[in-house]
């Protein structure tokens, strides 16, 4: 008979990676059939309590306390909860001695220190950041789910000190050489970037390192920061600091659709910029391409990489590229194997950027996907949880990384969709993102494996040829190394392409023809 | 006192609260960072937090 045990720890803070590593090894323990490991926040334990746990056993926890919450057999999640503390050690890592208490304490061992990288719960994040803006340090603020009007002041504040606030939520960024957050590892160069998105600015300075070029610094400045109740403080911080630098001679700019007001004001401070500007405002409708733009502006990653490295007198290409036609002969050559019903494609994402440029290229071509995270022109999927027709899904999203590891970090949620999909006998092809670099997965690829190749079986036994398009956002610098990963890719009979718009391209081919046949 | 200009000049120098891994990577890549043990503050009432902020 299924049991449930919860386990409260009062005034014990570990951080939400580390946590879910933690319920995720939990549920792989024989017996166990589900496992959270949260802080007691009013959110969270709205989501425990939808995993069936009783409210009256969460009435002593607060937002400081950790709870554990176990289901399955009576007897397992008995010795585990009693056992909950050695779940709890961390494995000796590389930064012992170098643990501070506080801020203040940090800052007395590291008194050169500039920059504070701030990942903890976003209703503390704000207060944390303005402590260090006062310190005299730039901030990288992880964390999301901080107000509006706090990110204004912030910004605010950081710009009449001569400090950068990128973020909140702000996934990356390479500065002076240096990854932080979800960054690649890439060369050094002369390609300057900012970016409010974060795969975007991943797979922009994975394609100038292929290209043989190398990156100044890149800087995010958080999904927020084009909107117009921010109305771009950091970009425009970002792109005068990198117009001064003299390691950088042209400077790449990427965007989801930035604010009506906001477009203007960049484009009038790119216009008057001294150095070479490219642009690339994901998503953004033909019709509201901004007026008077003395700089190239790029419907895609692969073009702006282009773009930029001509700038900047080098290579001419993001990244060794398949033509119209040769894309026109892979897709025909899936197609002829595919039963009669297969017309969809579902694109599942781990890079939100890679999901809004997928929808561009559908909707370029007259596509209609559904997503949760719709571009203009492109519906709303009602439930995340279940696709319809064409789905393209951001798994980074909300509704996906509540109390679960992002797809970046975890690939349980994908795998399970992965096999969720190839049961449905009308989907013609699966669309992949497989995201390399610092503190993503150590295998991103690997974790796919076992689903994939389930995948495709069951659509054989089916009597269809699923095709599975994958692109890899990565270096062979990245410490799970790009060709390794796309060869995991391929020897399960996965098409790699080397962009994520390619491989967005080619199923946008496989569905053109799909629609020709009858069904 | 740090400006963005000397942190493009020398590197991120860091300091990280929140996920451990980031300042794990940072060293990785042969950069200082010092992680802080953070922790929740405790809560306290809206009278209070006003007192302290005055206060600090």
């Amino acid at each position: 008979m299924s049991a449930c045990g919860v386990a409260i720890r009062k005034n014990r803070y570990f951080d939400s990676v580390f946590l879910m590593a933690v319920a995720r090894r939990l549920s792989d323990q024989p017996g166990i059939e589900d496992a959270a490991a949260v802080m007691g926040s009013p959110a969270n334990k709205e989501i425990l309590a939808r995993m069936g746990v009783a409210e009256k056993d969460l009435e002593e926890a607060g937002p400081n306390d950790l709870v554990v919450a176990l289901q399955g057999e009576s007897e397992a999640v008995r010795e585990l909860t009693e056992s909950i503390e050695e779940w709890l050690v961390r494995p000796k890592g590389e930064l012992a001695g170098t643990t501070a208490i506080s801020f203040d304490d940090a800052l007395s061992r590291q008194t050169d220190s500039n920059l504070a990288v701030i990942s903890v719960p976003g209703e503390y994040a704000a207060r944390e950041a303005d402590t260090a803006l006062d310190r005299g340090m730039n901030v990288f603020l992880f964390s999301d789910h901080v107000a509006a009007e706090d990110e204004v002041a912030l910004k605010r504040k950081a710009l009449d000190a001569g400090l950068i606030v990128m973020g909140p939520d702000c996934g990356t960024a390479i500065i002076g050489g240096v990854g932080i957050g979800f960054a690649n590892a890439v060369r050094s160069g002369s390609v300057g970037a900012v970016s409010a998105s974060g795969t975007g600015l991943q797979e922009f300075t994975c394609l100038v390192h292929r290209a043989g070029s190398g990156i100044s610094h890149a800087f995010g400045t958080g999904t927020r920061d084009l909107a117009d109740p921010v109305g771009g403080l950091s970009t425009l911080t970002a792109v005068a600091a990198l117009e001064e630098d003299p390691a950088t001679s042209v400077i790449a700019v990427i965007s989801k659709p930035p604010g009506k007001t906001t477009l203007r004001r960049i484009v009038e401070r790119l216009n008057s910029c001294r150095k070479p500007v490219a642009a690339c405002f994901l998503g953004l409708a033909p019709d509201s391409k901004p007026d008077g733009a003395r700089f190239e502006i790029c419907s895609t990653l692969d073009d702006l990489a282009a773009a930029s490295l001509r700038l900047a007198g080098g290579g001419s290409g993001g990244g060794p590229s398949l033509s119209a036609d040769q894309l026109a002969v892979l897709a025909t050559a899936e197609v002829d194997r595919m039963a009669a019903g297969q017309r969809f494609v579902r694109g599942l994402f781990a890079g939100g950027t890679f999901c809004y440029q997928s929808q561009q290229v559908m909707r370029e071509s007259g596509i209609i996907a559904y997503s949760n995270a719709p571009l203009p022109g492109m519906r709303v999927l009602r439930d995340p949880h279940r696709s319809v027709e064409n789905t393209l899904l951001d798994m980074g999203a909300d509704e996906f990384t509540v109390a679960t590891p992002h797809p970046m970090i975890d690939a349980h949620q994908r795998c399970n969709r992965i096999r969720a999909e190839a049961r449905d006998a009308d989907v013609a092809v699966l669309l992949l993102d497989i995201i390399l670099g610092y503190n993503a997965s150590s295998d991103p690829a690997g974790d796919l494996v076992e689903a994939l190749v389930e995948a495709k079986r069951s659509a054989e036994q089916g009597g269809r040829h699923l095709s599975v398009a994958a692109s890899v956002c990565g270096t062979d610098r990245d410490p799970q190394q790009l060709e390794k990963q796309e060869q995991i890719l391929r020897e399960i009979g996965a098409i790699v392409f080397a962009t994520s718009t390619q491989a967005s391209s080619f199923a946008r081919d496989i569905l053109l023809r799909r629609m020709e046949v009858p069904s | 006192m740090a400006t963005l200009r000397t942190l493009m000049d020398d590197g991120p120098i860091a300091i990280n609260l929140g996920i451990r891994e980031f300042a794990e990577s940072i060293r990785a890549q042969d950069r200082k960072a010092v992680h802080v043990d953070w922790s929740p503050p405790p809560p306290v009432d809206e009278e209070t937090r006003s007192l302290l902020d005055e206060l600090l």
